[in-house]
């Protein structure tokens, strides 16, 4: 049966996070590391993207947490410098997050790219196709 | 020969809408459930016509954010 759905996007899988912050042009480090705040206080993550490795602001990192399955962003707000706003920030890392999962997923199941753009409104629109014998 | 097309749609926040073409085959099932076990819950799943009649809308945009509390 054909159907339509809509899914609210979590940020579950490692390696399409991963994907989507050196999309956007970060360098993540892997690995448990503090990220820096006000007065030198820190958290832990398990992503981490340095202030320096960005030339802006604070540190940033993803957490994982295990109540709810996915990645949290996690950051010293006080301290945020970037060009665009936080929701706005982590809107963007979402949006290719959620590509970066299809397009995986589609591969490991046989399904091609058989269109991509990006739309006037800012939505990437994808379609992909199988051949079934 | 039958052709199996999954049409996505990914907003600039973030969520995704799925449309499976067609009478879909195992394959998309299988894509389906792939692709939602990395994104998230399905807030929403209709049969298509539903959806060309234009009661699909009216999806509440949602993030979380969790950032550390001095």
């Amino acid at each position: 049966m054909s159907h339509f759905s809509t899914v609210k996007t979590e940020l579950r899988d490692r390696t399409a996070l991963i994907d989507a912050l050196r999309d956007l042009g970060h360098s993540p480090s892997e690995g448990e590391r503090p990220v820096r705040g006000y007065r030198g206080q820190t958290v832990v993550a398990d992503l981490t993207i340095a202030a320096a490795d960005d030339a802006s602001a604070s540190d940033l990192g993803f957490r994982w947490n295990s109540t709810t399955g996915s990645y949290e962003l996690v950051t010293d707000l006080d301290l945020w410098q970037r060009p665009v706003p936080v929701e706005r920030f982590l809107a963007q890392i979402t949006q290719r997050y959620a590509l970066r999962s299809i397009l995986a997923a589609s591969a490991e199941e046989g399904f091609q790219v058989s269109e991509q753009r990006q739309a006037a409104d800012g939505s990437i629109e994808l379609v992909v196709t199988r051949w079934d014998g | 020969m039958a052709q199996h097309s999954i049409r996505f749609r990914i907003r600039p926040d973030g969520r995704v809408e799925e449309l499976v073409e067609g009478v879909a085959g195992n394959g998309c099932h299988q894509l389906t459930e792939r692709i939602e076990a990395k994104l998230g819950t399905v807030q929403q799943r209709q049969p298509t016509a539903d959806a060309y009649q234009g009661n699909s809308a009216a999806v509440i945009p949602e993030q979380t954010l969790t950032t550390p509390v001095h």
